[in-house]
């Protein structure tokens, strides 16, 4: 394959080219209730090209008929240059790579029969429907794809890399009388069969909290002593201010420049964040980003100050700063564009655990995972799976319909105090942006409290 | 293909329906108000489903030229572990007309995009303002048949163009967002509406008020309204109510809803590009009620669901290329009527953007003119219960606009709150595919930091 996009990347007659094919085995099962609602295996397949030329723009082809290559490497040539530009796109300079990226595949997927899939599935849905009478629905599903990739760049960059994942999901929907609530169970991981055994647990969990939230009363909305949990903790940290820090964000936009001016206080000192791509083992991990720049560590917020941002090529180019490996592409129906990967608060200097954050609240709100988060840049909201009012120090009833909102300065300048009990929440689902969902992530954080926030619920 | 492939799959299975798609794109982006990149997509696949010895499966692939024998296999494989269903495939049937297909939308030059681009973007430009836009223009062409006869295909064209204006003071994001979609290119007047659309949200956001505080009377845009609806289009889903988890299950015949509150599905509205004759399962297209005058009259159902149902597919069958078919909505009609004049029908209604709130605003002493929240479809939603920070809202005082309200969340349950409605507008308009008026909704409780 390697030589066949060597070959068509020669004809290209555009000043910078970059070809990715894909192709995608997976398998799917899903339930709802006690019924199998698929069992199913697909294979997917495709290529996409991107064309650059001086005083143009960027043309893009996308195809899942591969004997279709070089008539679409000629149509991302034409397609950029019909794109006329006076101030030229610039990409930054880094070193050609060449590799062969196999990650790890646990236990292939591929050799495993779907019925076992679907075996797995059941008990873990059972689980959920054996909690009691008052689950009266269930959503199960499980996922796995391995992907291979090929990559290539007319500027000497070649990878082919072998990627797995496998998803779990469980939702449990209790109802009695006219209320319904729901408990939600997410797993994500870029590994194989192997680590998706033993979980009934974790599923059985959720269903019991759907189960108890039907009698827990509102959380009465208002502005709180807020803690979080790791899991939420984790998806504010890439909602509320991982977006931001994505620099097609502020490139060609100088009062959104202005506004994360590197070296801006964003927090206390308390605060580090960070996007690890290369972090072992996670689901948002890669060796190389969609443009062929391999991932790092990179620090975003270091010491409550402002310090970095996440760049692909044309934005690292644009605004001075090195790339981070950022740029990524679902699938080859897609451009590569500046996104998160693995999205961390770092545990804070002093340590600790939830009992250190509220041993001294005498009203708050504990906000514990996450059935889902959204920003509008400065403005965010999340909606927390359940959370427990503290009182006096101690966690204390169960609450549902725990609704954050806020604005994103005044909240991270209000985070106060983070725990040391760090963990990263491998979750199922994924981030979207541009059309482009899901792609995998994985958010950590320890618990986190934030001084004051605005609890959404009866008024 | 298709009849090549029902062939082959009908000697070895008991039934099978099958679709063949071929998508094409051509998208041009503008970021910051430049050109900056011009893309084309191009995408066939084949879906097939078959039932074999009583069992359902499904497979998919977009191979160029697909291996008939294997997909059929995988297919056979899908429906070993599938649940028995007595699947009914629908014989063939005359097709109403609909027109899918329009010329102009089909022989858009790449350059005429761009210029369409340019005109909006200039048209959008001010001081300190960002303008973002982008055109898609999408042409289909879908095949599909079923082992019981019945055969439909049809050309289709479909052409999306969202403008964005962006505006950042200090800490402060302003986001302004519209859509144009149509079967066909945007006339002058829609392009015109955008624009209008756009400025009229705009000038009023640029005064920053404090939010009003408790229950009070709230106008939903047609924007705005979707986390009033979305429970509703859940609720409403066949699928919802097989499962025991939709409010409305069971009450067919009654009254939910204020008596003027109607919705319906259309797939038969003209120049939508959802509309097409037949869906993805072989069932010609009808227009459906679901809620009339506040009774709740019908529930949407594909194939599968109203096998297990015992119920008649309504004909919203949709399917991808990988997986089985699902339940999905064509062009969702909310309001009290009138209903879409055939042009407002075709296009976006010229009146978009002339007033905020539709003339719902006259007689509220104090409350909000909610555009968009954040966070919609977050939480419980089929419950009815919502809470949402706003992205973007206006306090009204005196039956006036007086500036937009940030750090403000709206709750309350859909249920309650659509039990009486104090007003619909009259600036009812397609957004996406969904045609609705603004809703004036009372008692809708307002917090805020």
């Amino acid at each position: 394959m390697k030589d066949r996009l060597a070959a068509a990347l020669k004809v290209s007659r555009a000043d910078y080219t970059e070809i990715r094919v894909e192709r995608t085995w997976s398998s799917a099962v899903t339930f709802r209730g006690r019924r199998l609602e698929t069992a199913t295996v697909s294979e997917d397949q495709g290529g996409f090209v991107r064309a650059l030329n001086r005083g143009g723009g960027w043309g893009i082809t996308s195809f899942t008929s591969l004997d279709a290559l070089p008539t679409m490497v000629a149509r991302a040539n034409q397609l950029s240059r019909a794109v006329r530009l006076d101030r030229p796109i610039r990409l930054a300079d880094t070193v050609p790579q060449v590799a062969d990226a196999a990650l790890d595949l646990d236990g292939d997927v591929r050799g495993i029969p779907l019925a076992e899939k679907k075996q797995l599935l059941e008990a873990y849905n059972g689980a959920m429907l054996a909690v009691s009478n008052a689950v009266v629905d269930t959503q199960a599903s499980y996922r796995d794809d391995v992907s291979e990739v090929w990559y290539v760049n007319s500027e000497g960059t070649a990878l082919a890399l072998l990627r797995p994942e496998v998803t779990l999901s469980g939702t449990a929907i209790a109802r009695r009388n006219g209320t319904i609530e729901k408990g939600l169970e997410s797993i994500g991981l870029r590994k194989g069969w192997r680590s998706v055994h033993g979980l009934e647990d974790r599923f059985r969990v959720v269903a019991q909290r759907a189960v108890d939230l039907l009698d827990a009363p509102r959380v009465q909305g208002g502005t709180y002593p807020v803690i979080l949990d790791n899991e939420l903790a984790g998806v504010f940290v890439h909602e509320a201010f991982g977006h931001l820090s994505e620099a097609d964000f502020v490139y060609e936009n100088p009062q959104a420049r202005e506004m994360m001016t590197l070296g801006r206080r964003f927090g206390k000192p308390v605060l580090n964040v960070g996007d690890n791509g290369a972090a072992p083992g996670l689901r948002g991990t890669l060796p190389f980003d969609d443009e062929g720049t391999p991932t790092q560590d990179t620090p975003l917020i270091q010491d409550g100050i402002l310090v970095g941002r996440l760049h692909s090529r044309e934005t690292a180019a644009a605004l001075g700063e090195r790339p981070t490996g950022n740029a990524r592409a679902i699938s080859f129906r897609h451009p590569p564009i500046v996104r998160m990967t693995n999205t961390y608060i770092a545990p804070g200097p002093a340590g600790g655990a939830l009992e250190d954050l509220i041993k001294d609240v005498k009203l708050g709100v504990y906000a514990c995972g996450a059935f889902g988060g959204q920003t509008m840049l400065e403005n965010f909201s999340f909606t927390a799976a359940w959370g427990h009012m503290i009182r006096d120090g101690h966690v204390a009833e169960l609450v549902k319909d725990v609704v954050l909102a806020g604005n994103l300065f005044q909240t991270l300048d209000r985070i106060d105090h983070i725990a040391g009990d760090f963990t990263w929440n491998q979750m199922g689902g994924g981030c979207g942006k541009g059309g482009q969902f899901p792609l995998p992530v994985t958010e950590g954080a320890p618990h986190v409290r934030i001084e004051q926030a605005l609890v959404g619920g009866d008024v | 293909m298709i009849d090549r492939l029902l062939d082959a799959a009908c000697a070895t299975v008991d039934g099978a329906d099958a679709l063949w798609r071929r998508e094409d794109r051509t998208a041009v982006a503008f970021e910051s108000g430049r050109l900056k990149t011009a893309g084309v997509t191009e995408e066939t696949g084949v879906n097939l489903r078959v039932v074999a010895g009583g069992r359902m499966g499904v497979a998919g692939t977009t191979a160029a030229a697909p291996d008939l024998v294997e997909l059929i296999a995988r297919a056979r494989a899908s429906a070993q572990l599938g649940e028995a269903l007595a699947l009914a495939f629908p014989p063939a049937a005359p097709l109403p007309s609909v027109p899918t297909h329009f010329d102009g939308a089909a022989n858009a030059s790449l350059d005429d995009l761009i210029r369409m681009g340019r005109t909006l973007v200039e048209r959008l430009a001010r001081e300190g303002c960002q303008v973002n836009v982008a055109i898609e223009r999408e042409l289909g062409e879908t095949a599909v048949g079923n082992s019981a006869g019945a055969r439909g295909g049809y050309r289709s064209s479909a052409v999306a163009v969202t403008a964005e204006v962006v505006r950042i003071a200090a800490d402060d994001v302003l986001t302004i967002y519209d859509q144009y979609l149509g079967a066909d290119l945007p006339g002058d007047g829609d392009i015109e509406a955008l624009v209008r659309s756009i400025e009229t949200r705009l000038e009023p956001a640029l005064t920053v008020v404090a939010p009003p505080k408790g229950a009070l009377p709230v106008v939903f845009t047609p924007a705005g309204l979707a986390a009033v609806l979305l429970p509703l289009e859940q609720a409403l889903s066949g699928r919802t109510v097989l499962q025991g988890s939709s409010p409305l299950a069971g009450k067919i015949g009654e009254r939910a809803f204020d008596a003027r509150f109607s919705v319906s599905d259309d797939p038969l509205a003209p120049g939508r590009p959802a509309s097409r004759p037949i869906d993805d399962e072989c069932v010609p297209s009808a227009p459906a009620p679901l809620v009339e005058r506040g009774v709740v009259r019908r529930f949407v159902y594909d194939l599968e669901t109203a096998a297990l149902a015992n119920a008649r597919s309504t004909g919203h069958g949709r399917r991808g290329i990988f997986g089985k078919p699902h339940i999905r909505y064509t062009n969702l009609i909310v309001g009290d009527g009138p209903r879409p004049t055939p042009d407002a029908q075709g296009r976006g209604s010229r009146d978009v953007g002339r007033a905020l709130g539709g003339g719902l605003l006259e007689g509220i002493a104090d409350g909000l003119l909610v555009d968009d929240l954040i966070g919609v479809g977050q939480g419980n939603v089929v419950g009815g219960g919502f809470g949402h920070p706003v992205g973007l809202a206006y306090r009204v005082e005196r039956g006036e606009i007086t500036g937009r309200v940030k750090d403000a969340a709206v709750a309350g349950n859909v249920y309650d709150l659509l039990k009486q409605i104090a007003g619909f507008g009259t600036d009812g308009r397609w957004l996406g595919s969904r045609w609705s008026p603004s809703l004036r909704l009372e008692g809708v409780s307002v917090a805020r930091r």
